[in-house]
């Protein structure tokens, strides 16, 4: 028998409760993980430098509220910036159904200069441009739809009053989302009846540093106007999105404390537990010539070891779920794009793990040390 | 521990040339004197031993008896090193062991002492070759030679053949006999025992104690015992009886 075999023994000697407890550590683990990776997912921006110069100009009032084309001409003038566009949610029903992917109309001259991180052959994006009946569509949509060049795409508009025939002439990929479709903007301009407003219009700067500036300015430009605007970057943008469900971090974040915390008293009282069953035989080690550190380092052993099946449980299963298969994007029917867990997500769960090991050892760890090894022989089984 | 334990001599029935008679011109093992342990419980100062002086010489096979409360365990678990006195001297073997720290104390146990226990105390998960080799795991000992050591222990409390079993298959009185083998596997000078037989038939109860005292006689090991059974204390070679803390004579 070697020592290892020995603790090994002890901790699985009460088998229900080493299952629930490995199982319970497991199963919060778990959540704490997928907390972590979901908050990851909505409240991660794009952290390209593209995504960081670029600036999101919307109606004041709420993004419902449209925006009059006349502040293109004004934008356009002020210092800093690189390049501008409309940039319009359609919302059409396609094939019948309401869909996942954005569809928003742009301006293809300008859309390679705003997006620059979006891969797509020159000659597609020529064929965009000349084309005002025609769209691209990202990788991903294409291929859960089957779609291919030279498709036409119909689109039943539901907030606008217009249906479209697009025809796809470019499948781009590489972008933060590659899911949504783009078309012309000139669809919506010479709709009939059409006042030429745009949902919202995307700024390119020309430098980060003439990002935090040009807000200022464009803010400032049309505050007395009837179309006030919120100029603000594509990070704040994308969060405030989020901000609309109330302060999602916080909640995530206290609910994550709330689990860890639940665990470290489930791990402590389930270790105090099966150390308490144990004073006595605990005692006669004593008696026999093990000395309080070793005794310490096979509560040590018993409660880490613990907490790291658990983990391995939780996180591992939770790492192959994520990261190996689609489960979870695919569950949420595409709305969550990557839901991945990364090297950092799983070493905080392993530094939670191994916390929940040693704090839960401290407290029967404590009472061994105390307890003399008469004290201890009298204490019934 | 040297390779070759006394156990081998043991086990092939070698009457050894030591017994106690023959002993007592050298120092005694067990040297005790003016030892107390006082309780305190609030004004009322407990004697639990009052100064006891008590010299123990090797190979004997002493019996502690005396009413219940009169010290018996309390001086048994200071000379096996579990307990400390509140004032007086006790050595084993030269040393002091009321001067020991924890750890060196717990070191001293695991060479100088085997303990057996009226519950006997067998840990539960483990088998009776398990629970013999337990005390050994703290020694530089290989697995190898753990193993002859723990054979020979087992055979010599007429074991052997239950090895694999966990305690709770084995009868009372064999699992005394495994706690037994555990106490003398790592070759101690003394073994203690408090009230061994006391959770025993009498045939069980005979076999506990002809091992014991087959360990005096033939490896002129120590052995106290304490005992309530004056059948049991027959077997020892001197009896001390305590009385409220004090030795009676
Ligand atoms: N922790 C303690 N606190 C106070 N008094 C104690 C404590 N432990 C033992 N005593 C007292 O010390 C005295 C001796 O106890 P001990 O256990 O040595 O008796 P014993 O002779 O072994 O009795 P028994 O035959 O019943 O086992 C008793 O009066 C007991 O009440
Ligand atoms: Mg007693």
């Amino acid at each position: 028998m070697s020592i290892g075999g020995f603790i090994l023994r002890n901790a699985i000697r009460n088998k229900r409760r080493a299952f629930l407890s490995v199982l319970s550590v497991a199963v919060s683990l778990f959540l704490f993980v997928t907390l972590l990776v979901g908050l990851r997912e909505l409240t991660q921006p794009p952290h390209d430098t593209g995504s960081a110069a670029r600036i999101v100009v919307r109606n004041k009032i709420s993004l419902g509220n449209l925006l009059p084309s006349r502040q293109k001409a004004t934008i356009e003038k002020m210092p800093g910036v690189e390049a501008i566009t409309p940039f319009t949610w359609f919302g059409g029903k396609f094939r019948g159904e309401e869909v996942l992917f954005g569809q928003f109309a742009v301006d293809p001259k300008v859309l390679l200069k705003v997006f620059a991180e979006a891969r797509m052959t020159f000659e597609q994006f020529e064929a965009f441009e000349k084309d005002p009946t025609a769209c691209i569509v990202g990788i991903k949509t294409c291929e859960k739809y089957g779609l291919k060049i030279g498709d036409f795409i119909k689109l039943q508009g539901t907030f606008w009053p217009l249906d479209l025939n697009l025809k796809l002439v470019g499948i781009y990929k590489g972008s933060i989302d590659d899911r949504n479709l783009f078309f012309n903007h000139r669809q919506l301009d010479e709709m009939p009846g059409s006042t030429g407003e745009v949902g919202t219009w995307w700024v390119k700067a020309k430098t980060l540093d003439a990002v935090a500036p040009l807000v200022q300015e464009i803010n400032a430009a049309f505050s007395n106007t009837t179309a006030a605007v919120r100029a603000e970057t594509e990070q704040a943008f994308q969060l405030s999105f989020i901000s609309m469900w109330g302060n999602i971090k916080m909640l995530v974040l206290s609910i994550c404390s709330v689990v860890v915390f639940t665990l470290v008293l489930v791990c402590a009282s389930t270790m105090s537990m099966a150390i308490r069953e144990r004073f006595r035989e605990l005692a006669i080690l004593k008696a026999l010539g093990f000395r309080r550190r070793e005794l310490f380092a096979f509560i040590l052993a018993e409660s880490f070891g613990l907490a790291a099946t658990g983990a391995l449980i939780g996180v591992g299963g939770a790492s192959f779920l994520f990261n190996q298969t689609e489960i979870v994007v695919n569950a949420s029917q595409n709305f969550l794009i990557a839901f991945e867990m990364t090297p950092r997500i799983m070493g905080q769960a392993c530094v939670v793990a191994a916390i929940l090991g040693i704090v839960s050892s401290i407290g029967p760890s404590l009472s061994v040390a105390r307890m003399s090894v008469v004290q201890g022989l009298k204490t019934l089984d | 521990m040297e390779s070759d334990p006394i156990l081998n001599l043991l086990h092939s029935n070698v009457t050894s040339p030591l017994n106690a008679s023959e002993e007592t011109g050298e120092a005694p093992v067990v040297q005790i004197q003016e030892l107390s342990k006082v309780y305190q419980q609030g004004e009322i100062s407990i004697y639990a031993l009052n100064r006891i002086s008590l010299n123990i010489a090797q190979g004997e096979f002493l019996t502690l008896m005396g009413p219940s409360g009169s010290g018996k365990s309390t001086l048994l678990h200071i000379i096996a090193g579990i307990d400390r006195p509140s004032s007086g001297q006790c050595r084993v073997q030269g040393i002091d062991v009321t001067k020991l720290s924890e750890s060196e104390l717990a070191d001293w146990r695991n060479q100088n002492v085997g303990f057996v226990f009226q519950t006997f105390n067998l840990l539960p998960v483990l088998t009776a070759f398990e629970n013999v080799e337990l005390p050994l795991l703290l020694t530089r000992l290989t697995s190898k030679q753990r193993k002859k050591q723990v054979l020979t222990a087992l055979e010599l409390v007429g074991l052997a053949d239950r090895m694999g079993h966990l305690p709770r298959q084995l009868s009372g009185g064999q699992e005394q006999r495994v706690a037994i083998a555990r106490a003398l596997v790592t070759d101690p000078q003394l073994i203690v025992a408090d009230e061994p037989t006391g959770n025993l038939d009498s045939n069980s109860a005979h076999e506990v104690l002809d091992i014991l005292q087959s360990l005096c006689k033939v490896a002129a090991k120590t052995v106290i015992v304490v005992t309530h059974d004056p059948k049991a204390a027959a077997f020892g070679s001197r009896s001390v009886h305590l009385e409220k803390g004090e030795l009676a004579n």
